[in-house]
């Protein structure tokens, strides 16, 4: 831990002014008569009244007084603060609820505005950076994000916000929100775990046999290129015919839509950066450290698990957080033919024009994907050599 | 006994060891000496097969190397690497540990070893012992990396320039204390250096190499005495040929020895009977005299030694 001051850093002030001017100048939440008409909106001291404008302002001023010279002891009360402030935050809306929405009319509901979220990114990212620069450790960069996220999620299932259009949304599809969410996992997880062999084994074989790395590397880069929605497309062809031809195929579930070719496509996706990845881990073993394993006395197989494997492991494990993310991502396009998952919300919510339920499918999306690269980051940290 | 016979070994055209004869007979320490690309590393990957040959015979007591399973044959020949090679994702104790557990030895007889080695070095088997490579020192790795070769208690050692790193008096530490070992253990050994005073030091015999060749093969003294080219006789140095040639004999060899050791004051000074003739020499110019009291390691008065005696030892 610092014990010395550090400079002060003008990155905190500079987003604490810009958290100021967002919070001033966007609405903070939007009061809808009913799920599709868009409503009217409302700022910061018009949603929460002078009270939550003070309160709001007084915190960004704190945020900036205290970051001009940061001692050690400062660092605790500005992370301290963050945290409050994030964890809090839900409660603007509450309080906006509670004044603004009409009591008389049922389908009236509250969107979330722009200066809400930008409030929030904002506290986020000034949040991570004062975590950054106070070194904080792992398990105190864990405990702060646990403790935001279970605090929203505990603000989101009060009676309070049950008037929020997203949680709205929510509990008209509760069954088929975590229909969704097992969907999405079990095919973005399912296809990087089947790539992550495909690839172990493709790249093996590139190590040992230098002209099949040309054109491997050529096949999963081309398979890159194929835009995802055209790629998806392109299989629902083939495996309609396929299964066709062969009924029992149709009792598994592999059909021209749906999961089949879904996971086939993520698959191909999962493939470039995994190989790549794990081919230039097993490449890049410095040629010393092996030639002393092999002058040691190790036969191939214990130079391969014994040193190569060890060190190559924090490259291959970036690989699978590289391909993790982007599956997450990439699941949510398959609800277009049919895969489930949270994409479903997305493009139902865009063809009925209710932002909420676009919100309710990509905000999950996001969250897996950002669990996804903490957890695996976490693991990399882990096996990296201290 | 190694042997080698006509062994060359090239890289494309170019000739890396050229057709070389050398016989390194048990329990000797043979130096291969030459300046920098002349070959010297190559030779010794050619005998533990980490580097096919291009031709020739090369025979560890009589058997082919090439008829041996090369990962056998290199577990029982200790290997130090120029450039240290440790592995950078263990710590000391299990770099220094990963022949006796390729031996499968049990785990407390390899700790016991471990520990042992690392005092030997002069590291500490409290503190090192948890350290990764990267938190050593240059000098401090290439001792681990000497530790790792002799960790598996093997037949033969190879030692690729294994001192390089390190400062004037850790080396000469560690130059006594390869010969201390050597003394007990009479390992069969080939060490590269391009420094020709540690080959002097070290070696019952010194193969002087320059581009992939043999120029010379015999013992320290022989060299110094009789270089075969001009190319030796630049490598020792012809200034200083003499005193290299005190250095290479101890003044027990030739001090007129007391019948009773006695206990006497201790001087500033001390001559000890395991030190060379040159610091002998040395002594006596700087302190003026023609004769000089000789101590042994535990301090006491076991001889003395004369200028003519110093001079005559030399010659
Ligand atoms: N893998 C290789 N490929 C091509 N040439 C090589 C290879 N290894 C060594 N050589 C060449 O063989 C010659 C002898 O190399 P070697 O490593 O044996 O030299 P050395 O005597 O150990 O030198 P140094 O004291 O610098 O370690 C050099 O000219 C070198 O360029
Ligand atoms: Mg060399």
């Amino acid at each position: 831990m610092p014990v010395s001051t550090k400079p002060p850093t003008r990155v905190l002030p500079a987003l604490a002014l810009a958290a100021f001017a967002c919070v001033w100048l966007l609405d903070l939440g939007v009061v809808q008569p009913n799920r599709i008409v868009s409503g009217t909106g409302y700022g910061l001291y018009a949603a929460t009244g002078w009270f939550g404008a003070v309160v709001v302002s007084f915190l960004l001023a704190v945020v900036i007084v205290l970051a001009t010279r940061l001692t050690p002891k400062r660092f605790g009360a500005l992370i301290l603060l963050l945290t409050t402030a994030l964890m809090a935050q839900p409660l603007l809306l509450e309080v906006f609820a509670l004044r603004k929405l009409p009591e008389d009319s049922a389908y009236a509901r509250i969107g979330i505005g722009a200066g809400f979220w930008c409030l929030a990114f904002f506290l986020a990212l000034m949040l991570l950076e004062t975590l950054g620069r106070y070194k904080a450790s792992r398990r105190l960069q864990f405990s702060v994000v646990l403790l935001v996220v279970v605090s929203w999620w505990f603000c989101a299932s009060r009676e309070g916000l049950s008037s929020l259009s997203l949680i709205r949304e929510y509990a008209n599809r509760a069954d088929q929100f975590s229909q969704a969410l097992t969907t999405h996992l079990s095919l973005s997880l399912g296809a990087v775990a089947i790539s992550a062999v495909l690839a172990f084994g493709l790249a093996l074989a590139m190590v040992r046999r230098e002209r099949l790395r040309r054109p491997l590397l050529g096949l999963v880069s081309f398979m890159q290129t194929i835009p995802s929605l055209a790629l998806f497309g392109l299989l629902i062809a083939p495996l309609g015919a396929l299964s066709a031809a062969y009924p029992f195929l149709q009792t598994l579930g592999i059909r021209g839509i749906g999961w089949a070719p879904a996971m086939l496509a993520l698959i191909a996706y999962s493939l470039l950066p995994m190989v790549r990845n794990t081919y230039v881990a097993l490449m890049e073993v410095p040629e010393p450290v092996v030639d002393a394993g092999r002058g040691m006395g190790m036969n191939e197989r214990q130079i391969f698990f014994k040193v190569k494997l060890p060190l190559a492991l924090p490259v291959i494990i970036e690989g699978v957080r590289i391909t993790t993310i982007q599956a997450i991502g990439l699941t949510a396009v398959a609800a277009l033919i049919g895969a489930g998952g949270f994409g479903t919300f997305i493009f139902q919510g865009l063809g009925q024009a209710a932002m909420d339920l676009v919100l309710l499918g990509a905000l999950p999306t996001v969250f897996l994907a950002l669990a996804a690269d903490a957890i695996l980051s976490a693991l990399k940290f882990q096996r990296a050599p201290r | 006994m190694i042997e080698l016979k006509g062994v060359t070994r090239r890289f494309g055209d170019a000739v890396a060891v050229d057709n070389i004869n050398l016989t390194i007979e048990t329990g000797e320490v043979c130096v291969l000496v030459g300046s920098s690309g002349c070959g010297k590393s190559t030779t010794l990957r050619m005998i533990n097969r980490l580097l096919p040959r291009t031709s020739g015979e090369i025979l560890v007591d009589g058997e082919d190397i090439n008829n041996a399973d090369p990962e056998a044959l290199r577990l029982n020949m200790g290997y130090a690497i120029q450039s240290t090679g440790l592995f950078p994702h263990w710590t000391v104790a299990r770099n220094i540990g990963v022949v006796p557990d390729l031996l499968k030895w049990p785990a407390r007889k390899r700790d016991e070893r471990v520990s042992e080695l690392l005092t030997l070095l002069g590291l500490d088997p409290a503190t090192d012992a948890i350290k990764y490579p990267h938190q050593l020192s240059g000098g401090q790795a290439q001792r681990v990396g000497v530790a790792r070769a002799l960790a598996g208690d093997p037949n033969i050692l190879l030692m690729d320039e294994p001192f390089g790193a390190l400062d004037a008096i850790t080396r000469e530490n560690l130059q006594q204390e390869m010969l201390r070992i050597q003394r007990h253990l009479n390992k069969t050994t080939v060490f590269v250096t391009h420094d020709i005073d540690e080959a002097l030091k070290l070696a019952t015999r010194i193969a002087v190499m320059d581009q992939g060749r043999i120029i010379q093969h015999d013992t320290p003294e022989a060299i110094l005495r009789r270089p075969a080219s001009a190319f030796v006789e630049n490598l020792i140095g012809k200034g200083d040929r003499g005193l290299k040639l005190l250095g290479l004999r101890t003044v027990g060899d030739v001090m007129a020895r007391h019948l009773l050791p006695s206990q006497s004051e201790p001087l500033v000074e001390v001559l000890k009977e395991t030190d060379s003739l040159r610091v002998a020499l040395s002594i006596m110019v700087w302190q003026n005299s023609d004769e000089l009291p000789v101590f042994s390691e535990a301090g006491e008065a076991v001889g003395k030694v004369t200028r003519e005696q110093l001079l005559q030892g030399g010659a």
